[in-house]
């Protein structure tokens, strides 16, 4: 027996306060980890479902929700653009590719998109790469005459069931336009797997004030110019024009990173907050156990065990509970992760709960200083015990 | 030449402060001795400084004047940390109350007191311990925590504990107060069996009549205790 097994023995003695002290430090613990995982995993969702294009035309009105709803398919549309300015861009020199955009409705959750066939192209400029998990993609119809061909994200079609040939609406009324799976994507890990893609004189097709407009509805153009130095003239000429914005897909990112900034400083707070309380919860937990067995640690003194000795009891029970909390901790804030992921994957977060990352030795060690630290005050109880005081027969 | 005694006291004084400059003198002797070997049984009423004799002689507590020599060791010239380990290997202490462990079986709390001392190596701590209680009757009683042991089992481990160290000395306060007359005579014969085949030196306080007729010495603390008797004269 050594005084690491004598102090693990006496927290198996008192099993129900200690495993509650080990499960307080466990879930601060968790808290943590799990946010900084989450907080991880929203910026590489965001990050991983970046478009490869450099710029976002659409109508004016708020950036961010022109991206997010566009790129990530997370707010509601901006208002149309009409279809001119996409084959106005299509056909300007400084445009190596666009690619009309038009964001619908949605089919159990899963957003309607409508484009053409240059979406899913690969270009050696494309970090993304879309592959036919099975069927093929849906024909470039023209307008006027809609196959209503839809092509599903791989997400789509893993939650929905629907396989190729099956046809499928949303609403009564579009009963009469009705989808036919032709193709499955592989996933892509961004917001394209949970999206139905289909052509525009599909969408158009679909839409009863489409139908009637002379000049089709668009939401946004994507724009890979030939020369990044035609970039800063192009983003200019488009916002200058009255309906148009044109948005750097980059620049919003950057914003919704420092929102998130705010956020996550505040998070630190709230997360020091309760770092502070489990601490004192230690505290309490160690120096009420010390106090209950003040005669235990008088007898141990009068059986010859030094100060040191019945100090570093103390002290190793605190950094055995700080360590099995911490340890819960670290496995509990990835279960935490991987439910969220779960739970919100069709927000775009990526969450891997099997990836260990730097910080969480740092955080382990972190917890079990401090929650050895918390054990000081009543190790040092334990130091001053008054052997002879203590072992007075109890009356 | 004749072997020194296992335990000498000397013009021991002790005194516990009340506050404001006083104290309370509760023991005052001139010379108190117990050959190696012996057993001596200590009386006298409650408060006459029985167990302050005891915890002096274990180093436990520090006296107000006077020297106190254990095993021709000079008690309070050692620093604490080295008068812990030589209570630990020289000193065995058996409680009124047993004093074992809740949170160890009775062979772990035997080990306990092995593990303070550097007397048995570490690999043969649970041999002995086990040894020990089988010699005291407890063999089948090895891992059962105190709770689950009766008063004069529990007193037994902790008579075992006391032995662990194989220490000279035995102190033992009242070892049988705490059990029924039938209990504390199995108990108290036991002890002193296994105490006299280990030719321990043995101080008691009891006020058994029992343990009276075992001894090679009574001390009433009313003739030891200079104190007690001036207390006793006013």
């Amino acid at each position: 027996m050594t005084i690491l097994t004598l102090a693990v023995k006496y927290l198996r003695g008192r099993f129900v306060a200690s495993t509650l002290t080990a499960v307080s430090i466990a879930l601060g613990v968790s808290l943590v980890v799990a946010s900084v995982l989450l907080a991880r995993g929203i910026k590489e969702g965001f990050i991983a479902g970046a478009t490869d294009y450099n710029l976002v035309v659409g109508a004016k009105g708020s950036a961010t929700q022109l991206v997010l709803g566009v790129v990530f398919r997370m707010d509601l549309a901006t208002p149309n653009i009409p279809y001119t300015v996409y084959e106005g861009l299509r056909q300007d020199r400084r445009v190596e590719t666009a690619v009309p955009i038009g964001v619908g409705d949605a089919y159990r959750g899963f957003r309607y998109v409508a484009t053409n066939s240059a979406y899913f192209s690969a270009y050696p400029w494309r970090r993304k790469a879309f592959t036919l998990a099975a069927g093929r993609l849906f024909a470039d119809d023209p307008a006027g005459e809609p196959t209503y061909e839809a092509l599903l994200g791989a997400e789509t079609a893993r939650s929905t069931g629907l396989q190729i040939d099956d046809r499928f609406y949303e609403g009564e009324e579009m009963a009469e336009y009705p989808l036919t799976v032709v193709g499955i994507l592989r996933p892509t890990h961004s917001a394209d797997d949970r999206a139905i893609f289909f052509s525009l004189p599909s969408y158009w097709g679909m839409n009863e004030v489409a139908r009637g407009m002379a000049v089709k509805p668009l939401t946004a153009v994507l724009i890979r110019p030939k020369q990044m130095s035609d970039l800063p003239s192009l983003h200019r000429e488009i916002n200058v024009a009255p309906d148009t914005q044109a948005v750097l897909p980059s620049g919003v990112l950057l914003t919704i990173f420092n929102m998130m900034g705010v956020a996550e400083d505040v998070l630190k707070m709230i997360l020091a907050i309760v770092g502070i309380i489990v601490l004192l919860y230690v505290f309490v937990s160690m120096y009420s156990a010390t106090m209950e067995r003040r005669r235990e640690i008088a007898t141990m003194r009068a059986l010859g065990a030094r100060r040191a000795s019945v100090f570093g009891i103390v002290l190793a029970e605190s950094a055995a509970l700080a360590t099995l909390g911490g340890v819960g901790g670290i496995f509990g804030g990835h279960a935490v992760a991987y439910l969220a992921g779960a739970l919100l994957g069709s927000s775009g977060l990526v969450t891997n709960p099997l990836r260990v990352d730097v910080f969480e030795p740092a955080v382990l060690a972190s917890v079990i200083v401090l929650g050895t630290l918390a054990g000081l005050l009543p190790a040092a109880l334990a130091y001053r015990t008054e052997v002879a005081e203590n072992l007075a027969p109890l009356s | 030449m004749s072997e020194p005694p296992a335990v000498v006291l000397n013009e021991v004084k002790k005194a516990f402060p009340l506050g404001g400059g006083r104290g309370l003198e509760v023991l005052d002797l001139e010379h108190l001795a117990l050959p190696p070997g012996s057993c001596t049984v200590v009386r006298g009423r409650s408060g006459s400084g029985k167990t302050t004799l005891l915890n002096l002689i274990a180093g436990i507590i520090a006296p107000s004047a006077g020297t106190i020599r254990v095993a021709d060791a000079d008690l309070f010239a050692l620093s604490q940390a080295r008068r812990d380990r030589f209570r630990a290997e020289h000193v065995g202490y058996v409680f009124q109350t047993f004093n074992l462990l809740s949170a160890l079986s009775a062979v772990e709390n035997v080990v306990l007191a092995m593990m303070f001392a550097d007397t048995v190596p570490r690999r043969l701590h649970h041999r002995r311990a086990a040894d020990l209680l089988a010699r005291l009757g407890l063999s089948e009683r090895l891992a059962h925590k105190p709770a689950q042991l009766s008063r004069g089992e529990q007193q037994r481990v902790a008579i075992a504990r006391a032995l662990a160290n194989g220490p000279p000395l035995v102190l033992a306060d009242e070892p049988c107060a705490s059990l029924d007359a039938r209990t504390a005579g199995e108990v108290f014969a036991i002890f002193l069996a296994v105490c006299r085949q280990d030719q321990k030196t043995l101080l008691l306080v009891s006020h058994d009549e029992a343990a009276f007729g075992e001894a090679d010495r009574i001390i009433d603390m009313t003739e030891l205790n200079r104190t007690e008797a001036r207390r006793d004269s006013t």
